[in-house]
């Protein structure tokens, strides 16, 4: 690259600051709330100077909020439990069923290969309220209604594609000429899968993994549709905790800071792979 | 040891025809070379006698016994890559003795098989790195032991020196048959080199373009190339190839170079007025004296010391170029003009329109009426 | 050594042959995609019905008539409007951002990369607890925002509850989410580019104008498609903000489809022209990413490629 003239260096860094400020505020100021009581928050002007409290998150984490009309109770920590469960558990049927297939899409080129592996890939762009009020009425027949076996089943609408479509990429940069030595060597094509094939791709399975994990965990239509209180994970939940009685503002926000930490760690984690999946595997970071 | 009997392959990839029609036999023992231009097929034949591709028709029979059906990991046979084909993250010890597992050799069993044929290729102080740490030459010798250690009865090489140094190339191709010989297996061997076919090759077998265009011993297609294809594939330098009318002398047939009459023993009168193209190796070619007879006129243009030889491109009067290869060291015309004379009876005469080799008149009787 | 003795035999009893292998793995795959086009085909029909959860008993075809109606319905075309605007101003703007941002940080440096990686946090945040953070942001008695907008003679600005001022906040709240993903995406573009044409052009002291309209735009321009159609699709069925957000309101100042679609359904309980709205939708979709998946699939052949 040409060398910069002061004027443009000094223009940079303003807007790069700008950039940063613009993406990172609402982050640092939600975090800031999270230890403020009502008091803070709702003094004129805001300031950045309090002593902060943690007692909005003991809150959140016995379930029992001090109000002035007595104690509450609030779920929230059962939100948190139902989001982990729904998106572990997703992602284990999405890794079961998914790698298998992006295997064999991956190595063997038979007929409607592409079509399923294309068909899957459109679920991920089709608006996702056309399967699920219908399902609504499915579920009721089912008895699927409210529970976790019939979530567990609808996120695969976003995890299937993603893990399918990323795992295959990982399974096709494995040559073919290493697993057809082992198969030579004597092994057969299971011993050939397990042996090879996943260990090569584990990186790229585990990646996979992960993104699937944050964006089952950010769902929200899903559980919105799907779900009563009692299984709802904290996208949702979060939000029926705003129009509650008696809530505090920090309360929320600590509510908030909680749900989005596991996927802000995830992300940081695994963002050498987050160009990739985000693109489903189209651009490599 | 074992037999290979390739009958009536085909395989098509989309609209391509990758193998046309090929039958293929291999005896007993036998070390057949697959030789040919990339492209030509020989790598889908090999994968498809190991059994991780399938033909479209035909029969693949080995042993005797049709294994057109049978996976790959029970065919039996043994296989090295010419990319190595390594498993990354596995050491050399476990890529070795992969064979031996599948088996379920007991581990002492294993042991010893991977040691000792990593101390056949010299591997033995390598055997607990990961192909990553490797050397070229390392891992070429660990895909070999890979695909020995079995003892199969039919071994399948794909091109196991392509992607390896110059040196080394050239210390295996004399360690190889050696290695070859003590192992008795059947051997299929695919290169693209013609000096590793005739090096390593009981038979070889030309393929282009999906077929097997000649198969004979080295010797045989050296001396008697089917086609010009063949010729050109087959000698370094390249064989001179010079358009010629064959006409009927007094003596016989001859052709005629920059006026010179060069009398083809070999032919008879049926090739006279054909257009043909003349085969002249460049080492049959010598220079000799203006004034030794049949001598023809040339024009020294440049000189290539090679290692063992030198090569001369010389130009004829009609501005035809001609290569001439002399062992290194024996002298020779550096520049300017020279004389070179050609073996009439070690020349080989095509078909122009066709490329095929022309028949020779029948040429052992011939012989051995010169002899008598 | 006998000439086959040697050779191990097929293991007799279970054994997958080598055509069905393929289709036994991918089977389980397979029967989820086919769980789920059921309901797809459902809500085909739902969508030619007249059908109202009130009336079960009123259920019967209608044939057009749902799609029929949305010719003379306002809200209808509100909806298409809403849609449109939503999608349109928002890629837009997050093409402009994301492409400039990763101009800025194109050269590999540590803060360069430090920066990227914490711009990404945004979407990595739930949609719906981003529009969360942000409602408590311009919360009027206490928000952040509000008292901004009071510093610099806004007062009163009430963003989302406003119908004057709603659409421009849920933009808001998709710009901070989604910008990150197109501007990841074209930094990892630009970073793949060859360096020679750029290094030529610098030599012979070509404009950077010059350099940046007929070398980088070009060969920017499959990840520039590629980011921005997958950004298009997402955002013509945006849901999760604008619901979290204002539930589709002011009034119907935000009824986009989905939004929409979700209200027949649940509070109209208008089976019928809630599927129709999302059957429009989908046909839009689908159109769209035809044209997204060419894109896509040679972005991804290209990276493959390169592996």
């Amino acid at each position: 690259m040409e060398t910069m003239s002061p004027v443009e260096r000094v223009l940079r860094a303003v807007a790069l600051t700008l950039v940063v400020v613009f993406f990172m505020f609402p982050i640092f100021w939600i975090f800031l709330m999270s230890f403020q009581t009502n008091e803070t928050i709702l003094a004129i002007p805001p300031s950045i100077v309090f002593s902060p409290t943690l007692s909005n998150y003991a809150a959140l984490i016995t379930g029992k909020l001090q109000t002035a009309a007595g104690t509450l109770d609030i779920a929230f920590m059962r939100n948190l439990g139902n989001s982990i469960f729904l998106s572990v558990a997703s992602v284990a049927v999405a890794l079961v069923l998914g790698v298998p297939a992006a295997y064999a899409f991956a190595r063997h080129k038979f007929k409607g290969s592409e079509d399923i592996a294309f068909t899957l890939l459109s679920f991920r762009f089709a608006p996702p309220l056309l399967v699920l009020l219908p399902l609504t009425q499915y579920f009721q027949w089912l008895g699927l209604s409210n529970t976790y076996f019939g979530l567990i089943w609808v996120y695969q609408l976003i995890c299937l594609p993603l893990i399918l479509w990323i795992v295959r990429g990982y399974f096709e940069d494995i040559s073919a000429d290493v697993e057809y030595a082992y198969r030579i060597a004597g092994h057969s094509w299971f011993a050939t899968f397990r042996k090879i094939a996943l260990p090569l791709a584990g990186p790229g399975i585990a990646a996979a993994g992960l993104l699937a994990f944050i964006f089952a965990w950010n769902n929200f239509v899903f559980a919105l549709v799907l779900a009563s209180a009692d299984k709802q994970p904290v996208t949702v939940g979060a939000l029926a905790f705003v129009t509650s009685s008696g809530i505090q503002y920090g309360q929320i926000a600590s509510a908030i800071v909680l749900s989005v930490t596991p996927t802000l760690a995830l992300a940081l984690y695994a963002q050498r792979y987050l160009v990739e999946g985000l693109s489903l595997g189209a651009v490599k970071g | 040891m074992t037999t290979l009997h390739l009958k009536n392959i085909v395989k098509r990839y989309k609209s391509q025809t990758v193998l046309d029609d090929l039958s293929l036999d291999v005896a007993n023992g036998e070390r057949l070379v697959l030789f040919g231009p990339s492209g030509a097929g020989k790598t889908v034949l090999l994968r498809l006698v190991a059994g991780v591709i399938e033909p479209d028709e035909g029969r693949v029979l080995i042993g005797g016994e049709d294994m057109t059906d049978v996976d790959a990991e029970h065919r039996g046979v043994g296989m090295a890559f010419q990319n190595f084909a390594l498993f990354p993250h596995m050491s050399a010890f476990d890529n070795i003795a992969s064979p031996l597992t599948a088996t379920r050799s007991s581990k002492d069993a294993i042991a010893d098989g991977v040691q000792k044929v990593a101390k056949l290729l010299k591997i033995d102080h390598v055997l607990s790195h990961h192909p990553k740490a490797l050397s070229n030459g390392q891992k070429q010798r660990t895909a070999l032991a890979r695909a020995l250690v079995g003892s199969p009865p039919l071994l399948l090489l794909d091109d196991p020196l392509r992607n390896v140094d110059a040196k080394l190339r050239f210390e295996m191709r004399l360690e190889l048959p050696r290695l070859l010989a003590a192992e008795g297996a059947t051997v299929v061997y695919v290169t693209q080199d013609y000096k590793e076919a005739m090096a390593l090759g009981d038979r070889i077998a030309v393929m282009s373009q999906g077929r097997i265009r000649q198969i004979g011993t080295p010797q045989e297609i050296y001396n008697a190339p089917a086609d010009i294809e063949i010729a050109r594939l087959f000698g370094d330098p390249t064989i001179n190839l010079l358009d010629v009318v064959p006409q009927r002398g007094g003596e016989g047939v001859f052709v005629e170079l920059s006026n010179v009459r060069v009398r083809l023993a070999d032919y008879d009168g049926d090739v006279s007025g054909k257009p043909c193209v003349l085969g002249l190796r460049p080492e049959t070619i010598v220079f000799t004296d203006a004034s030794s007879p049949g001598a023809i006129p040339v024009t020294v243009e440049a000189e290539t010391p090679l290692n063992e030889k030198t090569v001369t491109l010389a130009m004829t009067a009609r501005g035809r170029e001609i290569l001439v290869s002399r062992p290194a060291g024996t002298p020779g015309p550096v520049a300017g003009p020279a004389h070179i004379a050609v073996n009439g009876a070690q020349a080989f005469l095509f078909d122009k329109a066709s490329g095929r080799l022309l028949p020779r008149a029948d040429i052992a009787s011939k012989r051995n009426g010169e002899a008598a | 050594m006998a000439s086959t003795a040697t050779l191990r035999k097929p293991a007799s009893g279970f054994r997958i042959s080598r055509k069905m292998l393929p289709y036994v793995l991918s089977l389980p795959a397979l029967l989820v995609c086919i769980g789920i086009l059921i309901p797809f085909f459902t809500a085909v029909i739902y969508s030619f019905q007249r059908y109202r959860l009130s009336q079960p008993w009123a259920r019967q075809f209608n044939w057009g008539e749902n799609y029929l109606n949305f010719v003379t319905d306002p809200a209808f075309w509100n909806t298409l409007k809403v849609s449109l605007l939503y999608a349109g101003i928002t890629v837009t703007l997050e093409l402009l951002l994301g492409l400039g941002i990763a101009l800025l940080l194109q050269r590999r440096s540590t803060i360069n990369n430090f920066i990227s990686i914490m711009l990404l946090l945004p979407l990595m945040i739930a949609p719906a607890l981003a529009a969360l953070m942000w409602k408590l942001m311009t919360n009027p008695s206490f928000g952040i925002l509000s008292y901004l907008a009071s510093l610099i003679g806004l007062h009163d600005f009430r963003w989302a509850s406003s119908p004057d001022t709603a659409l421009l906040t849920v933009v808001l709240v998709d710009i901070w989410v989604y910008t990150p993903f197109i501007m990841i995406l074209l930094l990892a573009g630009l970073r793949s580019l060859p360096t020679q044409p750029f290094e030529a052009a610098a030599l012979d002291g070509v404009p950077r104008s010059f350099v940046f309209f007929r070398i980088t735009l070009p060969m920017l321009t499959p990840y520039i498609l590629t980011a921005t159609l997958f950004r298009l699709l997402d955002s013509i069925q945006q849901f999760d903000i604008i619901y979290a957000m204002t539930q589709g309101g002011p009034g119907n100042t935000l009824t986009v489809f989905q939004v929409e679609a979700y209200l027949n359904f649940f509070q109209s309980t208008n089976v019928g022209r809630s599927a129709a709205l999302l059957i429009i939708l989908w046909a839009i979709t689908y159109t769209l990413s035809n044209v997204f998946i060419k894109n896509w699939l040679r972005l991804r052949e290209r990276a493959r490629g390169e592996a």
